[in-house]
């Protein structure tokens, strides 16, 4: 990683901590500025996943898919990015269906380490809890009409991915290499 | 290449070579711990993680694929399994310079980093000709693949065939249970899964198409990403023959019966007698050879082949001094894999791509960077010195 890389991510690891006080500050108006984000990010990629399909993929066998894939991703950032002003209960699927899955991605995992005897606890703890939490936030939002909750797991997933950020760019790369 | 390659048929190899005995084991040894020296058993020999020549597919699971734990994969695996053979290579058609970085890491044998490679391992430990050796015949088994995770490189179409001796050839069925083993009878293979993004650990060296490449018996046929919709054969018979007398060739040379080592010969006259048999362990389609290299090897050499025991050298290297463990079977190893591993890199960042990670010149710019490299300084320091 050199020089720019390094400040790049520890710029964008601390926005991301920022973003998160001032969501964790405000929830109220928070779920407009979440969709915005969505939608942007889904754009991003989209324009990502077309800028990757030009430099790379379209040497690649088959790679017409990821051109399709590319537009169908950015017609839905732009589909996610309307539905800010529109509808919340939406978004909050959206998000609670997103925290759900990454916690059964986990609990996945956990069970293939348990097969090849490895470090399974902390994994399958971590993916239990994005599970139930998931659940906790759909019956606290829906029923009891307290939305606020999720924003602050949200917040919290922010932080996380912040910090994590901040300390891969402070990871030594370079290699000494002698002729 | 299997364990039973990368152990009793390197000893066979190494016996051809002229080492003795107790070399020829510990030559194999060290071919076969590269696919072993993971950070996990670093961490528990409290040796360096930088050494590591290999990744647990549970390591692999935790690495994050943002662009340091990429640099740490291609480090490794271009470094041990997937020798580049061209560096300086470039595709048919016009390409993006991210393209062409992954490109010129597709693996094959008797490239230039092959002969770096050899000689590299000129003059050093026992260690290091075995280390040297693994890299050697998985030039020719892991050929067409890269070591670096990439959709657009090791990714393949599902049409795949196997082309049996009688020049037959039946379609090649993939699943992804990784504790099945495969079904020879009914060339059924597990594979890694198809995940559509460049740099997912799925992509990375020959997962797409399994243990094929790790097959001696096999021919096969399929289409690779970057091979402009063009089928590839694949001749693991005769590439396992080339890579067994090429073996021996690198070792007379690291023996000290050649003066240089040349790439593309091959020691066909060290096996004249033995041709039918090499051929027919080759040939014999199993999942494992190492009972009929293990009996040839006992049959050149008139001894008794130890198995592999990956504890053997565990409580030396504990239990020496601090300054000496540089100076036990692991840590000659550990030397070996860092002097490689820089040696790699360096050569891949010389291309100007940052793929396997930043080297600096220590002659122009001292030490900077992983610490665990100091070692390689010093050890220069003291050939200086002498």
């Amino acid at each position: 990683m050199n020089r720019f890389q390094r400040i790049k991510d520890i710029l964008i690891g601390l926005f991301m901590i920022l973003f998160a006080v001032a969501l964790f500050l405000a929830p109220e108006d928070s779920y407009v500025i979440i969709a915005t984000i969505l939608g942007v990010m889904l754009t991003v990629y989209g324009f990502k996943m077309l800028w990757f399909y030009f430099t790379m993929a379209r040497h690649m066998v088959g790679g017409k898919s990821v051109l399709f894939q590319a537009i169908v991703v950015l017609d839905l950032g732009l589909f996610t990015g309307s539905l800010a002003y529109m509808n919340s209960f939406i978004i909050i699927i959206y998000l609670l269906s997103i925290f759900a899955f990454a916690g059964f991605v986990d609990i996945l995992r956990a069970v293939e380490a348990i097969r090849f005897k490895g470090s399974w606890k902390a994994r399958l703890f971590m993916g239990a809890t994005s599970v139930v939490f998931a659940i906790a936030l759909l019956i606290i939002g829906i029923i009891h009409h307290d939305r606020n909750i999720l924003v602050y797991g949200f917040c919290i997933n922010l932080v996380y991915t912040g910090l994590v950020r901040i300390i891969t760019s402070l990871r030594k790369t370079a290699i000494v290499y002698i002729q | 290449m299997n364990s039973d390659f990368h152990y009793y048929a390197t000893y066979c190899a190494a016996i051809l070579a002229g080492y003795s005995h107790e070399e020829s084991q510990d030559i194999a040894y060290s071919d076969r711990f590269v696919d072993q020296c993971t950070v996990t058993v670093l961490k528990k020999l409290k040796a360096p993680a930088a050494a590591a020549t290999t990744q647990l597919p549970l390591e692999m699971m935790e690495v994050r694929t943002d662009i340091v734990g990429l640099q740490d994969i291609t480090r490794i695996w271009s470094s041990f399994h997937f020798l580049p053979r061209d560096l300086n290579s470039d595709p048919e058609k016009r390409c993006s310079k991210r393209y062409r970085n992954k490109y010129r890491l597709i693996c094959g044998p008797n490239g230039e980093l092959l002969k770096s490679t050899v000689e590299l391992a000129h003059g050093k430990s026992i260690q290091a000709v075995g280390l040297a050796m693994h890299i050697l015949s998985d030039t020719w088994a892991h050929t067409f693949f890269a070591g670096t995770p990439s959709m657009v490189i090791n990714n393949m179409t599902n049409r795949c065939f196997e082309i049996l001796p009688d020049g037959t050839e039946r379609r090649i069925t993939f699943r992804h249970s990784a504790l099945t083993p495969d079904d020879l009878d009914n060339s059924i293979y597990t594979s890694s899964i198809y995940v559509n993004y460049e740099n997912s650990i799925m992509n990375l060296g020959h997962g797409r198409i399994g243990h094929l490449p790790d097959y001696s018996f096999i021919k096969y046929k399929f289409m690779p990403s970057w091979g402009g919709y063009e089928e590839i054969i694949k001749d693991n018979p005769s590439d396992y023959m080339h890579a067994f007398c090429q073996m021996i060739t690198a070792m007379k040379y690291l023996r000290g019966e050649y003066d240089s080592f040349e790439c593309g010969k091959y020691d066909f006259d060290a096996i004249k007698g033995l041709e039918d048999e090499i051929v027919a362990i080759i040939n014999k389609r199993q999942l494992s050879s190492a009972d009929d290299w293990k009996a040839l090897g006992e049959k050149l050499s008139g001894h008794e082949i130890e198995p592999y025991d990956i504890e053997k050298y565990k409580n030396e290297y504990l239990n020496a001094a601090k300054g000496d463990k540089d100076n036990t079977a692991l840590g000659r190893f550990i030397l070996a894999a860092l002097a490689q591993k820089s040696m790699v890199t360096s050569k891949i960042f010389q291309t100007g791509s940052k793929l396997a990670g930043y080297s600096v010149d220590y002659q122009q710019k001292g030490f900077k960077g992983v610490k665990a490299y100091r070692k390689l300084t010093e050890n220069d320091k003291e050939a200086d010195d002498e």
